[in-house]
């Protein structure tokens, strides 16, 4: 086996020079070779990706390992390098972000070889690529947050993609700042862990924690971790900060697929199973992170059934998925919300290029109440669509089945409401998704007719990633089948164990586990089969009542703009008028009015008569002198 | 020592070629590879491989021996001058500096007057005087060092004879400067009188904190005031932007720069070495000496219309800042500090003086558009300014970084050290109004040469050492 974790510094070292070639020459790119170019960096990557997850898994690695290429920050005590961590969480991402980016990337190729943006459009999607390796491999926050914040840029350049579109670049605007909101409670978190340890290494600072943690004062570490998790809630679009990951949509599918479904959103998930040992410390920020994510799962789930926008329908399934990824975090089963962030990383993939297809074919078309049908002239995105709900559902054996109800479980052995409230999220995950798959690919078409004539299947290069992802999807469960079924410890904890330490999981019997996981499974089956029966002769009627406000909603953006946008909107006015224009306007003209008044009588000494200036010398003597005897003393 | 008698005899050399070389290239040619002699000679003796031989070779030329086996420091002339390593590397940065400046303005003397050879003869005198300086160990070759700089550059100041404001800042510099003279000349006497001795290093024991002798207090006062008429610092100023503007251009960029860093040097030395036990009883003077500098220097230049004017009160601005290595009494950074700053001061200064010869109009408005017109001159003349304002990465920066932080280890100065900040902060204004000048302004600026290629290379090369100075500076500090 090569020393494939040595060479780390490769796997985003690609993607940047992706990034640099088709970013310096994005005048002079063909846009074939700018997809070949972007598309090949992320191959590299995913190449050296798998050496080191192999390396990783082997059973001669044991520690971490730490890949320091230079000093970043020096000063007094503090000491940050840039520096890489090699081990079983990092590398698992290095696989999802490098392999899924890769599908995505070769899909985008042609998904967008008619733009004119296309080269700008690779540039920006490896620069995303490469800030999320460094986010991911990061041996201490500090390379975290840079690549943290490299992808928020990179999400707001490729949500507004089509610029020319004012609401678009509103969208990408509010993704904007809402994860700055996020961004500032990560800030803080890591200020406050390099106020409390003086280091911000993974390494140092959990050896730390692990040695005299638990003496720590407990209003310290529940405060690093609520910034923390502040954080999370921003770039993995939780309750209050959500709201951004649906408008986001108005980017590129492909963009939505990798950023907004796959990769960048599970960060939160990454940063908060990166430091296990810190949330294990805080059990009363692992209840709020299970109450949040749960809430989130349940009204995401709620909005989505209403959505008529197919983007949207998955855009807020992603949000209560990630709902379920916390609550699987704060019922302490780390692992098993990684296991739902590969599994969720490859259907709902799939589903964002699956509606990428449709909206190709559909020429622009988003509106699921005008689709139907399309099932017949697709046949490859139809069927592929139909693996991504059947796994996203829960159907047993597909890849969602086993992470879901290992969350479901976790969240059981928790606290028994907490599996109940999941089961029903789960149910109603059911419910939309086959809502979304019959309108869109049974029935009749209630398109116009130029458009049915239009349908058509996309190209290879758009399938065979929809087939790639079906498969996984397929399979991607099987490393972690429960123990029930095979009396081993689960293949994906065993994997993950020695750097994520789930934190105070009770046992359950199990019959209890059977039962519950076929409690959930048919509830599950029910809802499916409940929506087939009820979209087969689907009409639209006006919604009325709560149909109207799920529609809308909940109303949210309209209450977050009339209690904080419009109030800091009014304070600001004051602010500008009274405090800007009169206070701080006034002092700093002020300032230099007063030293160009200064200047101008200071001149007048300069008479240019020397008896003067001798005067000026003698008179500033004396001073001294007078100073020096009887001021100094 | 061996730099001593070279500059010395270098300018003997001169005086003669001026009697008997007419063609003022020849004479420059011939100063231009004395002044590199110079500089090896000094780079020969700063090195321990030849240093020894060099020297004893010297005194033995003299008919001395040598009697100090040739280590570091060299106590010579019954004690009356102390070279250490400090004040040869100093002593050689200056040279280098004094070289690039023959170089860079040295063919601009031909447009002052005929007496060329004269004033590079003159220049080499200034040198000796400002080696003197980095090595005197008695206050009587303190006295000599200040004449021997001082008396010639009266002589430059009012070198363009014909021009009435050249002969005024002769006779106003001269005035002042017979008047400070006698000031010196007090405070050694009153200070002498104290300790009955003029060595530096022998008079420590003699200052003693509890009971100082009033004399030695007012002797201090009067030294300071003296070497703070040099250094141009207020009250003590006033002559600088009358002379500087009146002095030839070309005279004024030697002026400014490396005579007064010599003086810093001077000063330090004094006031660290002799006067650093006693510090609490001059300290608080300096501190309010060294605020009254920084404010109007800095706050008067703002209102200047000319750029020669401007820089005449930005020299006055800088000295506040380099006294601020003098105030660092306690901390071992002032002495690199004070190299750092003088090298970076002069390095950058002397690139704008070479760029405001060629300017035909000396206002900002003079400049208007220079960056159309010649891109290059725009473009080092803006790192020079970058670099005068202490911009980072420029060696500016790293200058006040070093002497500001020379004072923090200090304590109890963090005022002055806020409103240093803040009087760079103005000088900022008054340096970008020429960079605005040249880039957002329209305007067809006349130079009065043209820019030969060899320009353009020197220029370039100084921009070179002002970054180099910015981002590795301890390639100029003298190795520990």
């Amino acid at each position: 086996m090569g020393n494939f974790s040595q060479l780390v510094y490769l796997v985003p070292l690609f993607p940047l020079v992706g990034f640099l070639i088709n970013g310096l020459l994005w005048n002079k790119m063909p846009k074939s070779l700018a997809g070949i170019i972007g598309s090949a960096a992320i191959l590299a990557s995913f190449c050296v990706s798998l050496g080191i997850f192999f390396e990783v898994k082997s059973a001669s690695f044991h520690e971490p390992v730490i890949v320091t290429l230079f000093d970043f920050i020096q000063s007094g005590k503090l000491h940050i390098p840039l520096a890489f961590q090699v081990d079983q969480l990092s590398s698992l991402f290095l696989l999802i972000i490098t392999g899924v980016g890769f599908l995505i990337h070769v899909y985008s190729a042609s998904y967008m070889s008619h733009d004119e943006g296309m080269v700008k459009y690779f540039a920006y999607l490896n620069l995303f690529v490469f800030s999320m390796l460094l986010l991911i491999l990061g041996a201490n926050y500090l390379v975290m947050f840079i690549g943290w914040e490299g992808v928020g840029l990179c999400s707001y350049l490729l949500i507004g993609f089509w610029f020319k579109k004012r609401e678009y670049t509103n969208a990408a605007k509010k993704a904007f700042v809402m994860n700055r909101i996020g961004d500032l409670g990560f800030l803080v978190g890591m200020l406050l862990v390099l106020y409390n340890f003086g280091t911000l290494s993974y390494k140092e600072f959990f050896a730390t924690l692990g040695t005299s943690g638990a003496t720590m004062p407990p209003a310290t570490i529940t405060a690093i971790t609520i910034c923390f998790f502040i954080g999370a809630t921003g770039k993995s679009a939780q309750i209050p900060l959500y709201t951004w990951l649906p408008d986001a949509m108005a980017g590129p599918t492909p963009v939505s697929a990798l950023i907004h479904a796959a990769t960048m959103v599970t960060a939160g998930i990454y940063m908060i199973a990166r430091s296990h040992v810190l949330y294990s410390l805080a059990p009363f920020t692992l209840n709020i992170i299970a109450i949040v994510g749960l809430a989130t799962a349940l009204l995401a789930a709620t909005i989505a059934i209403f959505q008529y926008d197919i983007k949207k329908v998955l855009a807020y399934s992603t949000v209560s998925q990630l709902g379920f990824m916390f609550l699987a975090i704060g019922s302490g089963a780390y692992t098993i919300a990684v296991f739902h962030v590969m599994t969720h990383a490859f259907f709902k993939a799939l589903m964002f290029l699956g509606s990428g297809s449709v909206i190709h074919a559909m020429g622009g078309e988003q509106d699921i109440r005008k689709m139907g049908g399309l099932g017949k002239k697709m046949k490859i995105t139809s069927v592929t669509f139909l693996i991504g709900c059947l796994a996203i559902s829960g159907f047993p054996l597909l890849s969602g089945f086993f992470s879901k109800d290992a969350i479901l479980t976790a969240a059981y052995a928790h606290n028994p409401i907490l599996y109940a409230l999941g089961v029903l999220a789960a149910m109603m995950t059911a419910f939309y998704m086959f809502r979304l798959y019959v309108l869109t690919f049974r029935g009749t078409f209630r398109g116009t007719h130029e458009q049915e004539h239009h349908l058509h299947e996309s190209p290879a290069a758009m399938t065979i990633p929809l087939i790639v992802l079906a498969i996984l999807s397929v399979i991607g469960g099987y490393v972690g089948i429960p123990e029930v079924f095979t009396h081993k410890e689960l293949a994906f904890n065993e994997y993950l164990g020695p750097v994520v330490k789930n934190f105070g999981i009770h046992e359950i019997p199990e019959n209890t586990e059977i039962m519950l996981m076929t409690v959930s499974t048919l509830a599950s089956l029910a809802m499916m089969y409940f929506a087939m029966m009820k979209f087969r002769k689907p009409a639209f009627p006006e919604s009325t009542g709560i149909a109207k406000v799920l529609e809308n909603k909940w109303y949210v953006d309209e209450l977050y703009d009339a209690i904080i946008v419009r109030p800091i909107e009014a304070m600001s006015g004051v602010l500008d008028r009274f405090v800007e224009k009169m206070g701080i306007d006034g002092i700093v003209n002020g300032v230099g009015k007063t030293v160009k008044w200064g200047g101008d009588r200071l001149r007048m000494l300069q008479t240019g008569q020397v008896g003067f200036y001798i005067f000026i010398m003698v008179i500033g003597m004396v001073a001294l002198f007078t100073l020096s005897f009887f001021w100094i003393r | 020592m061996t730099a001593i008698i070279a500059t010395t005899v270098f300018g003997i050399i001169m005086m003669f070629t001026g009697l008997f070389v007419d063609n003022k290239k020849t004479v420059s040619s011939i100063a231009a590879v004395l002044f590199v002699a110079l500089l090896g000679i000094n780079i020969m003796e700063l090195s321990d491989a030849t240093g020894p031989a060099l020297r004893s070779m010297t005194l033995s030329l003299l008919g001395t021996a040598d009697n100090t086996n040739g280590a570091f420091p060299q106590l010579l002339f019954n004690n009356m001058l102390r070279i250490d390593k400090m004040s040869m590397w100093f002593g050689t940065a200056m040279t280098a500096c004094t070289a690039l400046y023959i170089l860079l303005i040295g063919k601009e003397f031909r447009k002052v007057g005929t007496h060329v050879a004269e004033y590079f003869a003159l220049i080499f005198f200034i040198l000796c005087g400002l080696y003197i300086l980095t090595a005197y160990n008695s206050m009587l070759m303190l006295f000599i060092g200040i004449e021997i700089m001082s008396i010639p550059q009266y002589v430059l100041a009012g070198s363009d004879k014909r021009n009435l404001k050249s002969s005024e800042a002769s006779l106003k510099y001269f005035l002042m400067g017979a008047f400070s003279t006698g000031i010196l000349l007090m405070g050694i006497t009153l200070l002498y009188g104290a300790t009955r001795t003029f060595n530096v290093t022998e008079m420590v024991p003699m200052l003693h904190s509890e009971s100082l002798n009033p004399l030695a207090i007012s002797g201090i006062v009067f030294i300071m005031v003296a070497l703070g008429f040099k250094v141009s610092a207020a009250p003590m100023h006033t002559w600088t932007p009358d002379v500087y503007d009146g002095t030839p251009t070309a005279f004024t960029a030697f002026m400014a720069t490396i005579v007064k860093a010599g003086v810093f040097f001077a000063f330090l030395r004094l006031f660290h070495v002799s006067f650093g036990n006693i510090s609490e009883h001059w300290l608080m003077i300096l501190a309010i000496v060294t605020a009254l500098t920084l404010l109007i220097g800095n706050v008067t230049a703002v209102y200047q219309q000319s750029v020669k004017r401007m820089l005449a009160y930005s020299s006055i601005a800088q000295a506040g800042f380099m006294l601020f290595s003098v105030l660092a009494v306690s901390s071992n950074i002032a002495w690199n500090g004070i190299i750092l700053y003088g090298v970076a001061y002069s390095v950058a200064t002397i690139g704008v003086f070479a760029v405001l010869v060629k300017m035909k109009d000396y206002t900002y408005d003079g400049f208007n558009g220079l960056a159309k017109k010649n891109p290059l001159l725009a473009f080092v003349t803006t790192i020079f300014l970058f670099s005068l304002a202490g911009i980072p990465l420029t060696g500016g920066f790293m200058a006040k970084y070093y002497v500001l932080l020379a004072v923090m280890h200090q304590g109890n100065m963090m005022w002055l050290v806020i409103f240093a900040l803040l009087m760079a902060a103005i000088s900022v204004y008054y340096y970008f109004r020429v960079i605005i000048a040249m880039y957002f302004k329209q305007g067809d600026p006349e130079l009065t040469s043209e820019v030969t290629m060899g320009d353009q290379v020197l220029l370039i090369a100084t921009t070179i050492i002002v970054i180099l100075l910015g981002v590795m500076p301890h390639w100029f500090l003298m190795p520990a």
